[in-house]
């Protein structure tokens, strides 16, 4: 894309040690017009960047991004590696690349038509190989990263650091720089952005193209659509576009109207806060402030029993959740989605023999024969998880909707606005943690049916998946972030009646 | 295959008049008498061809209740159609549509086309709304009229593809700006090149296409 992209970027890049902050939310934004470090940046689809000028949540977005890369990992299978990457990545990717200026996904379609990927079983074996099997993977990415040559790990890590890879131009250099840095990163950025920093509005300047997560990702479906109405696909393939079937699923719908509510109230406030002065316009602010900072997702504390959650569980978790806040509308589809997936899992590992399954135990996947499960193809497995991301990220987006058009329906109140932020920013992170549990169950799913493919058939499929679930959670914490003017409308609300 | 334009509607009027059920009816071509009430908005999409060309409308269906009035109106935006219905078994709903108009042209831009829709026309022996009240009233705020039953499915069909076939003449008059997305219509990827050129006459206001 633009030259001034790129221009803007490599300015930023000098300053890049005193300002840390500043670099995550351009992170992605600075590859789009250099082909000539794409071999560095991952295959697949990436999630397309909003950069909403716009966007009332912007400002808010970054507060909600922490870089969580030190997870302990799920070793148990030989792709726990990669789930715990692509759990960090979904904590890592979504708020920043929400911040982020455009330009995103052309880089990503470049590196897609360019780049060969990692292949996922070198990956997880080399992470074994230097954490000596311990659970320490941020040695182990470290380790791995300060090689800039050795591909494997470094792509795995450049998957969730396209992102850096754009802000520096190599993107090695932070890598190298250890994990540690990246999380610091992060941190920092969301301290920095609050406080509007300069260097954020640049980057806002940037960002002028489009101007909503509903249009990024309109744009990417569409764009899809094309690519799809041109090959001739596979039937298959088609069936496993994200784009499409978050669309199908209305997920597209749900999220521009949730922008429109957000929109809408964001003038509200505004009209609201300029009308005030005085110490009424200090004590609204401050209260506006404790509602904000219930939007900060904390870092997501993973934790490999809660993974193993029950369906009970979830849907009792939720549902307790949701009542909280008080409204009239039950999360009954985002449950069922959830649990119809999950019992095509538990369907599909139940119909493993029993050696095979014991070999999945052993890490040894891969390297077995496993023709016995021949009833579900890898593409068949590839597109169900697809299908079951995209709608269950469709549904929760549509959830978040409804909850807005609730809370502005104007009804008495029985809870407090900043309450009911914090009950939804718990639903986010379980929702966030529920994909990246099911990108795992599916992937793990993949390897067992396809023991017998080839690596160049197989990974794609894999790190499509993890690559859509962390799209997947970013895209349900961008939804959540567009909560906050309407709850901010909602805690104005509830002063005026106490008021009167 | 390839979608030519996008269209999105809005389905709007008083609660219980069948907005969700004429939505359902035009998707699924079933009818569900019971329905909940709908929050804020609900969707449904649905590909037609007009003049050989593939539409996908894009349906926002509202919710009626007065309470969500406020919320309503900010969904109007970008639409290029509305669907303006009323209950022709209940007057209230049709003694409310000068409401609903006024709403819908403060909010949304002023080319968008409205059909007035008279609901529950399988319900003769309750009815409250003369066809020629409605007739009327569209005729006198230049709409498009039609009574349609989301249960039998008369004419649910043509409701929806006559607005749509509005829309596309206005498209091919000019009077639309196609490249602006406020207008509710966005072009298909392939035909972006091609219909780029169009718009710039200026197109006769359009008189009413309905039927019946």
């Amino acid at each position: 894309m633009s030259e001034e992209d790129s221009g803007e970027n490599l300015k930023e890049e000098t300053s890049y040690e005193g300002e840390n902050e500043q670099k995550m939310e351009e992170l992605g934004c600075s590859e789009s017009s250099e082909g000539k470090e794409q071999e560095t940046v991952p295959v697949t689809r990436k999630r397309p960047e909003p950069k909403p000028p716009s966007q009332p949540a912007a400002t808010e977005k970054p507060a909600a991004e922490t870089v969580k890369v030190s997870d302990p990992p799920a070793v148990q299978t030989g792709w726990g590696y990669w789930g715990s990457w692509g759990k960090s990545l979904l904590s890592t990717a979504s708020a920043t690349v929400a911040t982020v200026g455009q330009g995103i996904s052309n880089v990503i379609e470049k590196a897609e038509t360019t780049l060969g990927i990692p292949s996922p079983s070198e990956i997880s074996s080399e992470s074994k190989d230097s954490t000596g099997g311990s659970e320490n993977p941020a040695a182990s990415n470290a380790d791995a990263a300060d090689d800039g040559s050795s591909f494997p790990i470094a792509g795995a890590l450049e998957v969730l650091s396209t992102i850096s890879t754009a802000v520096q131009s190599t993107g090695k250099s932070v890598i190298s720089g250890g994990l540690d840095a990246l999380e610091f990163i992060g941190k920092k950025t969301m301290d920095v952005i609050a406080e509007g920093d300069p260097g954020f509005k640049k980057t806002k300047g940037l960002m002028n193209r489009t101007s909503t997560l509903s249009q990024v990702l309109r744009e990417a479906k569409e764009k899809e659509e094309q690519q799809t109405a041109t090959e001739v696909t596979m039937a298959t393939e088609k069936k496993a576009h994200y784009g499409l079937l978050f669309d199908e699923f209305q997920g597209l719908s749900h999220l521009e109207a949730l922008e429109m509510l957000s929109r809408e109230s964001e003038s509200k406030v505004k009209v609201v806060l300029n009308a005030l002065s005085g110490e009424e316009l200090d004590t609204l602010k401050e209260e506006m402030e404790q509602l904000k900072e219930a939007f900060s997702l904390p870092e997501f504390f993973e934790e490999e029993e809660e993974e193993k959650k029950g369906d009970e569980e979830f849907t009792k978790e939720v549902t307790e959740l949701f009542s909280e806040l008080h409204i009239s509308s039950k999360p009954d589809k985002v449950i069922s989605v959830r649990t119809s997936a999950h019992e095509w899992v538990a369907q599909f590992n139940s119909s493993l023999p029993e050696e095979e399954k014991e070999s999945e135990e052993n890490q040894e996947v891969g390297s077995r024969d496993g023709d016995q499960d021949a009833k579900k193809s890898v593409e068949d497995i590839h597109a169900f998880a697809i299908r079951s991301l995209a709608e269950l990220t469709a549904c929760s987006i549509e959830m978040f909707h409804k909850t807005a058009a609730l809370f502005l329906y104007g009804q008495k109140q029985e809870v407090t606005a900043t309450d009911r932020a914090k009950s939804l920013s718990q639903l986010t992170i379980m929702l966030c943690k529920e994909l990246s549990a099911f990108s795992k169950e599916f992937t793990t799913c993949l390897t067992t049916a396809g023991v017998k493919e080839k690596a160049d058939v197989l990974n794609p499929l894999i790190t499509g998946v993890f690559l859509e679930a962390s799209n997947s959670a970013s895209y349900i914490q961008d939804a959540f972030q567009l909560l906050l003017p309407v709850l901010q409308i909602s805690l104005i609300e509830a002063r005026t009646e106490l008021s009167q | 295959m390839a979608t030519a334009y996008l269209f999105k509607y809005i389905i709007i009027g008083d609660t219980g008049v069948g907005k969700s059920c004429l939505l359902l009816q035009f998707t699924d071509k079933r009818f569900q008498p019971v329905h909940d009430l709908t929050i804020g908005v609900e969707f449904g999409a649905r590909m037609i061809t007009i003049d050989g060309k593939q539409i996908k409308l894009q349906i926002w269906d509202t919710a009626g209740q007065e309470s969500f009035r406020s919320i309503t109106r900010s969904y109007y935006r970008g639409a290029a159609g509305a669907l303006l219905v009323y209950d022709i078994t209940r007057r209230d709903t049709f003694n409310h549509l000068t409401t609903w108009l006024e709403d819908a042209r403060q909010h949304s831009n002023s080319n968008m086309v409205i059909m007035l829709i008279g609901n529950k026309s399988d319900l003769e022996s309750r009815r409250e709304v003369k066809k020629e009240e409605g007739e009327a009233f569209a005729r006198e705020h230049g709409l498009i009229f039609m009574e349609t039953s989301a249960k039998t499915a008369s004419n649910v069909e043509e409701a929806f593809i006559n607005t749509a076939k509005e829309i596309y003449e206005k498209i091919q008059e000019g009077v639309f700006d196609i490249n602006n997305e406020a207008n509710g219509i966005k072009i298909g990827p392939q035909h972006a090149a091609t219909n780029a050129t169009l718009a710039g006459n200026q197109g006769g206001q359009q008189a009413g296409g309905g039927c019946c």
